[in-house]
């Protein structure tokens, strides 16, 4: 039916030609800036509507709002409009993960070893629980339920960063929570670039590239991290301390370490999340600590997780591999509340219980990092990785739900009462 | 309510220090909530006080056991300070004195859990939010109720003189207010607050503290907001209107004042015109809150002005006495180096931000300056 309007349309136009030479031809593809707009108002509407009907972390809207305008369902956004919008996508998504970076304080590590045996835990169990998983109850090839459990064993540090902004959540279990999904996102990115580095040498015979390109990825990306990091600091250590010029440089830098991440075939995000945590441990005149992304960042969330809705292989959806998603998905989240249990600690244990359910988000965007990476290796396919997108692809619903729900049990988020209905 | 206010005697002129803390988050030293969380792990010798919530999640209270000498306050501050510095690294929260907060967002905070809170800010609402400033109170032990009511009058014009030497507020929204101490702005607000009226005796408090009572004024001696007032469930007189001081030896020093000169007072029992007194007070406390160790404060008895300053020094002279005689002279001398040579904690603070450009860097000196042991006045 769209298609006959625009047919109709595209006469009525080519015949207007005739009277109007000033007319441009018929504008066969949409804008990209004019997408990008609507994309972010019907983003942001369907976010606000659920915020204020159901009290949903408005990521959860933004998500909603891509799949059912995306392919998936409606199909309003296409694919070749998706592939426009994707550059400020990566764009958000980086940013977000700076910042994450730049919020994990690893010498709280030092001061805590509880925490480090949580992390340690989580990290370990996480993926042995997924892999025994892929590997015995999935029937996956070793390889391949090793990539799957290094995608889909860490927490979602974006999503939980805008969880915790949304909630204004502050508290032991919101940082612990902030704690535990940035490091397993750091370990998530090493563990795959190892693997994938072992499944390339296993199917190409290669096993120079094994070693070469794990190293060429995450040495590149620590290195790139840590000079652009350097610079960052020189460069705003002249600024004023939360100036506005001090923003302009963080963004600039981090735009420079995209660039430079790009040209060197080094994995972007981590490069990003690398310099975050450089930037925070490095600054010991405190620099840039109390600088903090302006506003806008909210309005590049959306486009980001309005993207990664409808990105979501809904079409791909059988009834088996939903199953083996949501069995991957348990296992997940038992690895994850068991480790914290475990930890033990000073936190008392459903403190604990609850953090172990505040970083259960697990992003589509962690699958979006293991297809940056696996370009690399052209052996390596979408459909390899569908069990992992397809949880992703369900977290995505439920992880924001499940983190502030989390947050809001630990009684670290302002009550109704004292944000007397107005809360964010 | 008589049964309430039984006056509890206490040994005369032990002595009680609350200190009112701030909970910082390490990323740039504004507020944080972490007061519940942090009591939840605390582990602190009970020998040496308590540690309580305070109205707002960013606030944290000590308070030592009883104590005779002032040595004895000190050590307890300080073992209380070292166990919530360790406990803070842990939770990776910073903490610091000072009467205010120099640029934290009030309706940010999170109201303490517990019935006696939510009621509060039922009842004072947004009031109760601002009301996270940061105070010490000095108990003073009395050997009667009547004794007690006499030494809260008999107090009340030496209140300048603790204002001044623990001014640590000068900045409040992230402005400089040009007050020495910005904190008392904000308990004047509360409806009882200010000085105690002219009582004659225990049973005329009583009968005071009765007529609140049946107008619905007050529910417990908790609503008196006074400057200085009885304590009947401790046995003793309270001061109130002390900033939490930047480091613990000025608060342990404050508190070795407030013993010499109840000793002074309930031992000399100067002639004192309460009335009058009360006539100067609330002038003689702005000063005081405006200029700090600079005020000029008004003589009632002489009719005309004197320099806060000189008055104090003079005031330092003539409790040697009593110093030598409770053993706490090396305090005093720490009270009269702060008056002498300075800077005040609210001038030092103003140091800090001239040296920084920024009040995020001055929080996080105030922090460092709170969890240095060496740290002297």
């Amino acid at each position: 039916m769209i298609e006959s309007v625009f047919s109709y349309l595209r006469d009525a136009w080519n015949g207007l030609q005739g009277f109007l030479f000033f007319l441009p031809p018929f504008p066969e593809r949409i804008d990209t800036l004019a997408l990008l707009s609507l994309v972010l108002v019907v983003g942001l509407l369907v976010a606000e509507w659920l915020r204020s009907h159901w009290q949903w972390p408005r990521v959860l809207g933004y998500v909603v709002a891509g799949t059912v305008f995306g392919p998936p369902l409606l199909g309003w956004i296409k694919v070749d409009i998706l592939t426009q919008i994707r550059p400020f996508a990566d764009a958000a998504h980086g940013l977000l993960l700076l910042e994450a970076g730049r919020r994990l304080d690893l010498r709280w590590l030092a001061h805590n070893r509880d925490l480090l045996r949580g992390t340690v835990s989580d990290i370990a169990l996480s993926f042995l629980a997924i892999f025994l998983f892929a590997l015995l109850l999935v029937g996956l090839s070793p390889a391949w339920a090793a990539a799957t459990a290094a995608v889909t064993m860490a927490s979602a540090p974006a999503v939980v960063l805008l969880v915790v902004e949304e909630s204004r959540a502050q508290g032991q279990v919101t940082e612990r929570v902030m704690l535990y999904s940035s490091l397993s996102a750091a370990a998530s990115f090493v563990v795959f670039i190892i693997v994938l580095g072992v499944v390339h040498a296993y199917q190409s015979g290669s096993w120079a590239h094994s070693l070469t390109h794990p190293l060429w990825a995450g040495g590149g990306a620590y290195a790139i991290g840590w000079a652009v990091a350097q610079l960052t600091l020189r460069i705003a250590g002249r600024l004023p301390k939360r100036s506005l010029a001090q923003v302009f440089v963080l963004v600039a830098m981090a735009l420079l370490a995209v660039g430079i991440a790009r040209m060197l075939a080094v994995p972007v995000f981590l490069t990003l999340f690398l310099m975050g945590v450089l930037l925070s441990l490095r600054d010991e005149a405190k620099t840039l600590s109390y600088t903090s992304l302006p506003e806008g960042h909210w309005m590049l969330a959306i486009i980001l997780f309005v993207v990664v809705g409808a990105s979501l292989p809904w079409r791909e959806f059988t009834w088996l591999t939903g199953l083996q998603a949501i069995g991957l998905l348990l296992v997940r989240a038992l690895a994850k509340t068991l480790s914290m249990a475990l930890a033990g600690g000073e936190l008392p244990l459903n403190k604990r219980l609850l953090a172990g359910l505040g970083i259960q988000p697990l992003s589509a965007t962690a699958v979006f990092m293991a297809f940056e990476i696996s370009r690399l290796y052209p052996e390596i396919g979408g459909p390899a990785l569908l069990l992992a997108f397809f949880a992703a692809a369900i977290m995505d619903i439920a992880g924001p739900v499940l983190c502030r729900f989390a947050l809001v049990r630990a009684g670290e988020t302002p009550s109704e009462q004292e944000t007397g209905g107005n809360g964010a | 309510m008589s049964e309430l206010l039984e006056f509890a005697a206490s040994e005369p002129l032990t002595l009680g220090v609350e200190l009112e803390l701030q909970l910082l988050t390490t990323r740039d030293y504004d507020l944080t909530r972490g007061a519940s969380d942090l009591l939840c792990a605390l582990k602190h010798d009970p020998d040496h006080g308590d540690v309580k919530l305070e109205i707002t999640e960013s606030m944290i209270e000590i308070n030592t056991a009883p104590r005779s000498a002032v040595d004895a306050i000190a050590e307890d501050l300080d073992v209380m300070r070292e166990a919530l510095v360790l406990q803070c690294a842990r939770n990776n929260i910073a903490i610091c004195g000072g009467g205010t907060h120099p640029f934290h967002a009030w309706p940010e905070r999170r109201i303490s859990p517990g019935d006696r809170y939510k009621n509060t800010y039922e009842r004072y609402g947004y009031l109760s939010k601002q009301f996270t400033v940061f105070g010490q109170h000095i108990h003073i032990g009395c050997a009667s109720a009547d004794e007690a009511v006499w030494l809260t009058q008999a107090l009340g014009p030496y209140v300048p003189f603790f204002i001044a030497l623990s001014a640590s507020s000068p900045y409040v929204d992230g402005v400089d207010t040009f007050f020495q101490s910005a904190r008392l702005n904000a308990v004047s607000a509360f409806p009882l607050s200010g000085q105690c009226p002219v009582l004659d005796d225990w049973d005329d408090f009583l009968a005071h503290y009765a007529f609140l009572y049946d107008c619905g004024i007050v529910g417990s001696i908790k609503d008196l907001y006074w400057d200085v007032r009885p304590k009947p469930e401790y046995g003793t007189v309270e001061i109130r209107v002390c900033d939490t001081p930047l480091s613990i030896v000025r608060a342990a020093a404050l508190a070795a004042l407030a013993q010499c000169l109840g000793r002074f007072l309930l031992r000399v029992r100067p002639p004192f015109d309460p009335a009058r007194a009360l006539l100067v007070a609330r002038y003689n406390k702005f000063q005081a809150c405006r200029y700090g160790l600079d005020a000029q404060i008004s003589c009632p008895e002489q009719r005309r002005q004197f320099p806060l300053r000189e008055r104090l020094g003079a005031l330092l002279d003539n409790l040697r006495e009593e110093a030598e005689a409770l053993g706490c002279q090396r305090w005093l001398d720490a009270l009269r180096q702060a008056l002498v040579a300075g800077p005040s904690d609210a001038d030092w603070l103003r140091e800090r931000l001239a040296a920084h450009r920024n009040l995020h860097d001055v929080v996080r000196d105030s922090a460092e300056r709170f969890c240095d042991v060496r740290t002297l006045g």
